[in-house]
């Protein structure tokens, strides 16, 4: 099964799951360039004049944790709801079958 | 070879300003604008606007590239470089914000669709191919020469029809993304302001910038009405139908 279909499968959770404190953040773009590439497409920029990044309702969270593989910047995306750091991935966030998102 | 004294530059900077800005007053945008305030303006055709203008953008990485292999050693000061590696930054997030929009509406489902698609595929024997290929070129010139030709050039009339977009264009998530170009785009602008007052510094280089940057006017122009056309859905211009006058002619 190719990818994509893979993917289609995972069903956004009707709110954004994930958050970008851009106090922490460094616009490095690693988040969006990731979720771009898996054909989520929750990172956007935003259409203010500083052009941050936001996370969307697209986004899958917990049942996607790709953003947070790659994210440099400690503190800067947290869980929507809670206000948790996500960066450091917490153990049990990184497990290997949430790394990459898998069909259920 | 005679050299050219501060204030000089910064005529010269203000005129090419000036130059283009006359040349912004009435753009074919503004018929695509007309379109939307009429409200006759379709989701396909917003798809088609939105997809050129990012095949544009996209291909902006190509000639960054280029220019950025002329950036020599010990040529410049470092600030020519920030200004530059900025530049680049920004087009680039104006290529991923078309994206997002369309992505978001659903007009593809993924990137790499955009690239397939008729509407986001970039030909070679197009205006966009013409004003890229034009913009590649000055790959042979200074820095601060072919920052003279296009951000005092193309990026005014760039900002001025986003300009009118931002205040205008009827579907208001759209007109947002222009709006919130708007800083960046006259942040290139003053910026090519500031590289040929400091670092333009021979007649003959003036010269060469003059008539560079009435070049890159006048293909910017021609991708601008090529992009409105299509956006309408009008046929393509005919061989000799278009003519846009430029003293280098």
């Amino acid at each position: 099964m190719e990818r994509l279909e893979r993917f289609e499968l995972l069903e956004p959770e009707g709110m954004a799951g994930l958050k970008i404190d851009h106090e922490k953040c460094t616009e490095c773009r690693m988040c969006y360039v990731a979720c771009r590439e898996i054909n989520i497409n929750a990172v956007i920029v935003s259409s203010t004049a500083q052009h941050l990044l936001e996370i969307d309702e697209r986004c899958t969270y917990p049942k996607c944790t790709v953003c947070l593989m790659y994210c440099p910047a400690e503190g800067s995306i947290v869980e929507a709801d809670t206000g948790r750091s996500l960066v450091p991935p917490p153990p049990e966030v990184w497990m290997e079958n949430l790394r990459w998102p898998r069909s259920p | 070879m005679s050299s050219l004294n501060h204030d000089s530059a910064a005529t010269l900077a203000a005129d090419l300003r000036k130059q283009s800005e006359q040349d912004a007053g009435v753009t074919p945008m503004d018929a695509v604008l007309d379109a939307g305030r009429t409200g006759t303006l379709t989701d396909d055709q917003c798809f088609r606007m939105l997809s050129h203008l990012w095949t544009l953008k996209r291909i902006m990485y190509y000639v960054y590239g280029g220019w950025a292999q002329g950036i020599n050693l010990n040529e410049y000061p470092p600030s020519v470089a920030y200004l530059f590696g900025k530049q680049i930054y920004d087009e680039s997030t104006h290529e991923m914000q078309y994206m997002d929009e369309i992505l978001r509406r659903r007009w593809v489902r993924t990137q790499r669709k955009l690239f397939d698609h008729p509407y986001g595929q970039f030909n070679t024997a197009t205006r966009v191919g013409g004003y890229i290929f034009c913009l590649r070129s000055l790959a042979n010139y200074p820095q601060n020469i072919r920052i003279a030709a296009l951000n005092l050039g193309p990026k005014v009339i760039e900002l001025a029809w986003t300009e009118r977009f931002a205040e205008s264009f009827p579907d208001r998530a759209i007109a947002g993304i222009f709006e919130s170009q708007l800083a960046e785009t006259r942040s290139h602008i003053l910026m090519g302001r500031f590289q040929v007052e400091h670092y333009l510094k021979k007649e003959v280089d003036a010269e060469i910038a003059t008539r560079l940057c009435a070049e890159t006017r006048k293909d910017y122009l021609f991708f601008l009405e090529e992009t409105a056309r299509f956006t309408l859905g009008m046929k393509e211009e005919t061989a000799g139908e278009l003519q846009v006058s430029a003293d280098i002619d």
